[in-house]
């Protein structure tokens, strides 16, 4: 019988010295020189991730020799500390300026002190991809990034959603309120003043708008005036070209029915065509199409091990 | 067993006691991993340093719920080891860090798991006369069925049981878990493909479903489909508490519950006033303040 991977409960200091807890799963077979993963904590789920995303990545990444690393940030999980946010957003827009890279960088340095670990590959979905190449600029020993829903926006400015929405989501918004035409409920909430009018222009006018050539998007300095950044997070791109400057690579994994890749393409990928493409072997991008946010169903999380497998092994030769 | 303990003080934590709040214990917390069967199952003991005769083991609900309102379970953990008592939260079979599948879970295994946690918690704390139990949503329901099938062990017998907003009727419940799947449909298809029917029809056939990234399979959704908390047992001898959780304070006082907490010889129904933290909502819920306040002064009142 094939031994299994061993795991244990952890804990650790970060800098102020509050206690992040968390899970180290050793593989039966350590791949010899091998990196260790650490898997950031999205949003405010805790270390296993929305639906539990983060078990059978683990369970691959062991399977292939990995160590991983599983741990709640601070005021989070079961982990020390308290935040002081009343609203979720400010709690999301806080994670994506890099409230947790400090924990991460103590994580990393307990990794290195406690298990002789010097080189790693930072994972996560949404937040936790965020917070993963914040410290990968900082970092060096970081050498891949392992992302899931990477965000690219602030989710602060989401007080004025239709203004930020990408073309991708006012069509989906508008497909939506059609489908509503004949619903009695829909009619009585548009009435009562309870429908979001703003979006509801937005997603009409863009229809009408998109008609019109449009000059191509151009990338915006990160300290542009908010009306020319938008909701752009202006940490993104100095980051991410800074980690594939220094020979990071990265899987940028999508789900096809998530804001979050169009919002990539529209609001990065895309202004920043040229100064992208030099880095293309270094990534390595993928949507799972018809996916939502959390790649909530079966089939889903099974696509997203099996490129992760994939990727991994390319950036290991594993 | 692996863990490793950190000694928590109630300054260091920067949390501030509410009214009638007592002077904070110092306590540890020890996050490890216990076996039941073949599964493992991870938990996090707080420790005060000097423990009461009544100690608590809580009971988290199902699927994403448990994540949401994770973190008012780890405030109210804290405040009841800060109050001198030793606490036990932990993850069931396919459920945090736990191993296993929720596709391989049944009402059995959730009150087998929930025995294994209070056997561990019993020779953990030799010195607990009572060991409570609190649980919110499914996890409320089954720490009352728990409760019911300890009868003969006077320290569970004895003891408080906390009920938030438990899951009444089970038949409901699982309809309203298979609901989620059909907005998931919508929201990737654009239509529904596999109504409730059909999906009722696949997990009794043997097949799984997919809820919120969590598979449910027969034999929970058959079990728990049958569960009546109305009908059900209501001998447990110790004091009761049947929280109602409503977002508003004009919310209509649900009868089921109130009906619930008097089947009880020392049941108490309450409401309070807080949002459906074991759901998405837009505040953020590091804690649920009135709930901890009332199922607080409640316990000091009925237990001391």
């Amino acid at each position: 019988m094939a031994e299994k991977a061993r795991v244990e409960a952890v804990a650790f200091a970060n800098e102020s010295r509050e206690r992040l807890f968390g899970t180290l799963h050793r593989p039966a077979n350590p791949r010899a020189g091998a990196p260790a993963i650490v898997l950031l904590s999205p949003g405010v789920k805790m270390r296993v991730g929305p639906g539990r995303l983060y078990v059978p990545l683990t369970e691959m990444l062991n399977a292939k020799g990995y160590t991983v690393l599983r741990f709640d940030f601070f005021g989070l999980g079961d982990s020390e500390g308290e935040l002081q946010e009343s609203m979720l957003a400010d709690v999301y827009n806080n994670i994506e300026v890099g409230r947790y890279v400090s924990d991460t960088t103590s994580a990393l340095r307990w990794l290195r002190e406690a298990h002789g670990f010097d080189k790693f590959v930072l994972g996560g979905l949404c937040g936790g991809a965020i917070t993963a190449l914040l410290t990968a600029q900082r970092e060096e020993r970081v050498t891949g990034l392992l992302s899931l829903g990477m965000t690219v926006t602030l989710a602060s400015n989401a007080a004025a959603p239709a203004k930020f929405m990408t073309s991708h989501q006012l069509d989906s918004m508008r497909q939506g309120y059609i489908r509503k035409l004949l619903r009695p409920g829909s009619w009585l909430r548009l009435l009562t003043f309870r429908s979001d009018y703003t979006v509801i222009w937005y997603s009409f006018k863009n229809m009408v708008a998109r008609k019109r050539p449009q000059a191509p998007a151009q990338p915006v300095a990160a300290d542009a005036p908010l009306e020319q950044r938008g909701n752009a997070n202006p940490l993104f791109p100095p980051a991410f070209f800074s980690f594939l400057q220094r020979g990071g690579r990265a899987l940028m994994l999508f789900s096809g029915k998530d804001r979050l890749q169009a919002e990539y393409v529209e609001k990065f990928a895309t202004p920043y065509a040229a100064q992208l493409a030099p880095f293309a072997p270094q990534l390595r991008e993928h949507v799972v199409e018809n996916a939502n946010h959390v790649l909530s169903f079966p089939e889903w999380q099974r696509e997203m091990v099996d490129v992760s497998r994939s990727w991994i092994a390319s950036l290991e030769g594993a | 067993m692996r863990s490793a303990t950190s000694r928590v003080s109630p300054d260091e934590r920067g949390e501030h006691a509410g009214p009638g709040t007592r002077v904070g214990i110092e306590s540890t917390e020890t996050p490890f991993f216990f076996e039941r069967g073949d599964a493992q199952l991870f938990g996090i003991v707080h420790e005060p340093v000097k423990a009461s005769d009544t100690a608590f083991l809580m009971s988290h609900p199902f699927g994403e719920e448990k994540l949401w309102s994770h973190r008012v379970f780890v405030s109210f953990a804290r405040e009841l080891a800060r109050r001198g008592h030793a606490v036990l939260r932990f993850d069931y079979l396919g459920a945090g860090d736990s191993t296993g599948s929720t596709a391989d879970t049944s009402l059995e295994t959730h009150l087998a798991d929930l025995g294994g946690a209070y056997a561990w918690l019993r020779d953990r704390q030799p010195a607990a006369q009572r060991v409570g139990l609190i649980g919110l949503r499914f996890g409320a329901t089954v720490a009352a069925l728990f409760a019911e099938r300890m009868a003969g062990d006077a320290r569970i017998a004895q003891a408080p049981l906390v009920l938030w907003d438990p899951v009444v009727d089970g038949d409901a419940y699982f309809q309203e878990l298979l609901r989620s799947n059909l907005s998931t449909q919508l929201a990737v298809y654009g239509k529904v493909i596999e109504n409730r029917d059909t999906l009722s029809d696949k997990i009794r056939s043997g097949a799984t479903v997919n809820v919120d990234g969590y598979d449910i399979g027969r034999a929970l959704f058959e079990d728990g489909s049958k569960i009546n908390l109305a009908s059900a047992g209501h001998s447990h001898s110790g004091p009761v508490l049947v929280t109602q959780i409503a977002a508003g304070a004009t919310a209509k006082l649900r009868e089921d519950l109130q009906g619930i907490a008097s089947a009880y010889p020392r049941g108490t129904f309450q409401r309070c006033t807080e949002q459906p933290f074991w759901r998405e909502i837009k505040p953020f819920y590091g804690r649920a303040s009135d709930l901890q306040k009332s199922s607080l002064d409640w316990l000091e009142q009925a237990h001391g």
